[in-house]
């Protein structure tokens, strides 16, 4: 057998421990949908690399998990998300809700602040047993018991004789005293059992102290909640009454909803309110248009700042040629965030470094000063301004390769036949490099649609729409529009409703990719012949 | 190639090592068996084997776990504790605990500004805490801000507030009327009066509290809990309180900057003024400071929002006594508030550390009488309506753009307009859900 199939044989068997070493986490999540794509993958990969009639498959398959994994499988679960109620208050699951619920205690006004020490000890069929040391008359002891174990038990008796008469107390043989340090190594048991005083009064362990002396404090209390699987019913203990279900993943307890809720399904309510709702229609058809443009003049600039620096370069009489090209690169080298947040200080329109450079400008023409940020022009000049700086470089080094890879005989024919200059470049180079360039262009404006950082970072969306129906910017992006609708939303985070808009706009950028790359085949068509 | 064989030796390899992945994973799931007490022979001592020390999980910031790691061993060996501090971002806690917690991923404490209060609550992701004796060391204020639905929800530990920084080589303090000073700024002849955030493009309702909320404004009406029905970003007091700063603005009292532009003009010795917080001591220092009360609104003092910060415990914890008791009777006490303080100077929120504080950190005394003007930002979830809104009116006044609006038609031509338009805005969106 040769090596490779080893190597092949051994690599598909990790593979395939590491996948099953997940089977057993997914189960215990109860995530059965991550289960399921486990299984395909894996059946995918095997029966990719072990038989043999599927073998042009092997290339493909590892794009194709990357593709479900990081393109399908996000939109998918975002698709799926935009039919929930999925919001504040409304994050966990259902059973995660009840045990919450029911984990909550309350204790009435008299209890509340009563403190005492607590004494752990242990008999010798290792049960639990609690003193409590309330006063000289009320030392109750008896055995700590878990919440299943409350109709066999008896409730706590007064024991004087746990005390000596200096008052400190004194444990009998038949039982072991437990130090701080012991209540703490077995504090997940004693947490959960109580000291029966009466029907309604428990005494529970609140703070094992292992500092001072060997004692824990106590609280008496009662299940907030409790819940009936079978009637779907939860009963407020407190206020005694019968909560109903809901139908917004709630439980209604006399005409008020329990919080927290739960996850479900609402169907397409989510879509309906951006259709319906005056907050989101009102300022929609601003930003989108801002949202279009701004993508579309953002892709535009950078490329043609990008074209003329790279056409400039690709000269040969230029000196220094690799020094200027890196240096060209570096506004691509610095992250963006820095970037953005230093054009933010520069454009201040009092104290900003770009009007004080402006300043004679302004004096010499007798114009006002630019007011950066607080008008609307100026606000869009300064977002499409630095996002032509970010954008550029990456255009430069595109075009510059693009440029080299178009065969130089080409230019040299024309130039034979009796073209100027400019003829070649625009009736060759330049419709050339569109086709090798174009898909990047597209995928450039499908970015800049979604480019909420340079947004958030540079206006915050500012300046403010004054009137508008919901606090929303005039450059303000259809994404950053939802962000600030998503996270400033009556009540809270709404994801249901964010998921629901970025649905839209997801196969909004879907439609103009498809319709530019059947434009770009078409060039191919024309030019890719050459 | 003799194919079926070396496939069949191949595909049994495989098997193979699926096996020895299942074998590795099932002897994981049953690593953790909940050891009981070691039957005791003799009553004497029966808790001697060691079961595997409990382990407590804590997300806190980065000043904080290096404020905790030379205690904790001491609370660690004396408990029979492993206590595992991550380190993280102060910013990030609140998102990654509501996704964390549900997954059953999230710690067992965690600490986090008040303001989230009502958000975590609501999503049951944190459980409620008895202070117990404790509480009474506690300022009310602290008590307040993490209250939600009549139950404590944190331990809270910091809290904070801005004031007014001056510069004390042009200034001696900061005077207690506006009129002064604006006539403190004059003398001094610095380009900017009293830099705030708030300005310049980026709108900041924090930092521009006390400019609608001192003379009788608020946000949501305030008795033992916050009343999101109750909006009062228009009544009287607030209109009145907007004009007055329109007409500081308009007379060059407060100038229109963002937060990084009065800092830096704060530092430069251009501006005399900065009103900001605590957390800016470090940045303020690049000049001679003093730090003085905001000039009172009409009379009545400045009303900064208090921020307080806290511990919590997370509703997913498996050992909520055990996270309890670390509070109790770690967290709580003078020594470990003392060192926190010590790495990150904010204003305690115990009685007990303020009153070592106080005497030997006259700033921190400012910035305390300042808090104790105050209110608490509100800490319900429908607080998420208010920023923008409000930011944007204030925004409005503090860079004087009034006019009307061609795309909606709406005029607003003062601060009034500005404040009336905010309210509703926070109406709707509390309306809307």
């Amino acid at each position: 057998m040769k090596t490779s199939t080893i190597l092949k044989y051994i690599l598909l068997g990790i593979f395939n421990a590491l996948m099953f070493y997940v089977v057993p986490l997914a189960i215990s999540y109860e995530s059965w949908f991550f289960l399921l794509i486990i299984g395909i993958i894996t059946f995918l990969v095997n029966i990719t690399y072990i038989t043999n009639k599927l073998k042009p498959l092997k290339w493909i398959t590892p794009g194709f998990i990357f593709l479900i994994s990081f393109v399908l499988f996000p939109a998918g679960y975002n698709f799926y998300v935009s039919f929930t109620n999925w919001q504040t208050g409304h994050i966990l699951t259902k059973t995660q809700v009840i045990e919450r619920l029911e984990d909550l205690t309350y204790s009435t006004e008299e209890q509340k602040g009563v403190e005492f020490d607590l004494y752990v000890m242990q008999d010798s069929n290792l049960d639990f047993f609690f003193l409590a040391d309330f006063d000289q008359d009320n030392l109750l002891f008896g055995r700590a018991v878990t919440s299943d174990q409350f109709e066999d038990i008896e409730y706590a008796t007064h024991e004087p004789s746990f005390k000596d008469s200096n008052n400190n107390i004194t444990i009998p043989e038949s039982f072991y005293l437990l130090s701080g340090k012991e209540q703490i190594a077995n504090s997940s048991t004693l947490q959960d059992l109580s000291l029966l005083v009466d029907k309604n009064t428990r005494i529970k362990l609140y703070n094992i102290s292992v500092f001072g002396a060997s004692s824990g404090r106590i609280f008496s209390s009662q299940q907030k909640y409790t819940y009936d699987k079978d009637s779907e019913i939860l009963y407020d203990n407190r206020k005694n009454v019968a909560c109903t279900l809901g139908d917004r993943g709630n439980f209604i307890c006399g005409g008020e909803s329990v919080d927290p809720g739960w996850r479900i399904n609402v169907g397409t309510e989510n879509y309906q309110r951006i259709v319906d709702d005056q907050r989101f229609r009102g300022p929609l058809s601003t930003v989108a248009k801002w949202t279009f443009q701004f993508a579309f003049f953002s892709v535009v600039l950078a490329f043609i700042v990008g074209l003329l620096l790279a056409i400039t370069l690709n000269n040969e009489k230029v000196r220094f040629q690799k020094l200027y090209r890196s240096i060209y690169i570096i506004p691509y080298a610095i992250p963006a965030f820095i970037s953005i947040l230093v054009f933010r200080g520069l454009l201040n329109p009092d104290f900003g470094l770009v009007n004080d450079w402006l300043d004679p400008l302004y004096q010499l023409f007798n114009i006002e000063p630019i007011r950066w940020f607080r008008t609307e022009e100026s606000s869009k000049a300064a977002v499409l301004l630095v996002n032509t700086w970010l954008g550029f470089p990456y255009m430069f080094l595109i075009v510059t390769g693009a440029l080299q890879s178009i065969p130089n005989e080409l230019i040299e024919a024309s130039k034979v036949d009796g073209a100027t200059p400019r003829q070649s470049f625009f009736k060759i180079t330049f419709p050339l490099l569109l086709v090798s360039i174009s898909p990047l262009l597209i995928g450039a404006f499908a970015f800049n649609f979604n480019n909420f950082t340079l947004i958030f970072l540079l206006t915050g969306g500012g300046p403010p729409i004054v009137g508008a129906d919901v606090s929303v910017g005039y450059t303000d992006i259809l994404i950053s529009f939802t962000y600030n609708l998503a996270v400033s939303g009556g009540r809270g985070v709404q994801f249901g409703l964010a998921a629901a808009v970025t649905t839209l706009i997801f196969f909004l950028v879907l439609i103009i990719s498809a319709i530019s790359f059947r434009y770009s085949k078409r060039l191919e068509r024309v030019y890719g012949n050459i | 190639m003799n194919n079926t064989k070396l496939r069949f030796g191949a595909i049994l390899l495989i098997l193979s090592l699926v096996l020895v992945a299942c074998g590795g994973s099932t002897e994981e799931t049953v690593e953790e068996p909940v050891v009981e007490e070691a039957p005791a022979e003799t009553l004497a001592a029966p808790a001697t084997t060691s079961p595997p020390p409990e382990k407590l999980l804590i997300w806190a910031e980065e000043k904080i776990a290096v404020a905790l790691d030379p205690l904790v061993g001491a609370y660690e060996s004396a408990a029979g504790v492993d206590v595992e501090v991550v380190i993280y971002d102060f910013g990030s806690i609140k998102d990654d605990v509501l996704t964390a917690g549900p997954a059953g991923e999230g710690p067992d404490l965690f600490i986090g500004p008040h303001d989230m209060v009502g958000e975590v609550v609501t999503n049951g992701v944190v459980a409620p805490i008895d202070l117990g004796s404790i509480q009474s060391d506690i300022f009310d204020v602290g008590i307040s801000a993490f209250s939600y639905g009549g139950e404590v929800y944190g331990f809270p530990y910091a809290t904070e507030a801005i004031a007014m920084y001056y510069n004390a080589d042009l200034v001696d303090g900061v005077p207690t009327t506006w009129d002064e000073v604006k006539a403190a700024c004059d003398a001094a002849g610095t380009e900017i009066c009293v830099g705030a955030p708030g300005g310049g493009g980026g709108g900041d309702a924090y930092h521009n509290h006390p400019f609608f909320a001192s003379d009788g404004g608020y946000i949501f009406k305030f008795d033992g809990g916050f009343d999101p029905s109750d909006v009062g970003l228009d009544n009287a007091g607030a209109l009145a309180s907007a004009e007055f700063l329109d007409s500081l603005v308009k007379n060059g009292t407060v100038a229109s900057t963002d937060y990084g532009a009065s800092m830096s003009a704060f530092q430069e010795g251009r501006s005399l003024f900065w009103m900001t917080g605590p957390w800016a001591r470090n940045d303020a220092a690049a000049v001679n400071y003093g730090v003085g009360l905001i000039p009172t609104f009409g009379g009545n003092a400045a009303t900064p929002f208090v921020g307080v910060r806290g511990m919590f415990i997370s509703a997913f914890s498996e050992k909520k006594v055990l996270a309890q008791s670390f509070i109790l009777d770690f967290f709580a006490t003078v020594d470990v508030q003392a060192a926190m303080y010590a790495e990150d100077p904010r204003l305690p929120a115990t009685k007990s550390l303020f009153a070592i504080v106080e005497s030997e950190d006259p700033i921190a005394a400012q910035f305390a009488a300042s808090a104790s003007n105050g209110i608490p930002m509100p800490n319900i979830p429908e607080m998420g309506s208010v920023w923008g809104p409000v930011g944007d009116a204030l925004l409005i006044i503090r860079d004087q753009n009034y006019g009307t609006n061609e795309d909606t038609g709406v005029t607003v031509d003062s601060a009034a307009d500005a404040m009336k338009l905010a309210a509703q805005q926070v109406r709707d969106a509390i309306a809307g859900g």
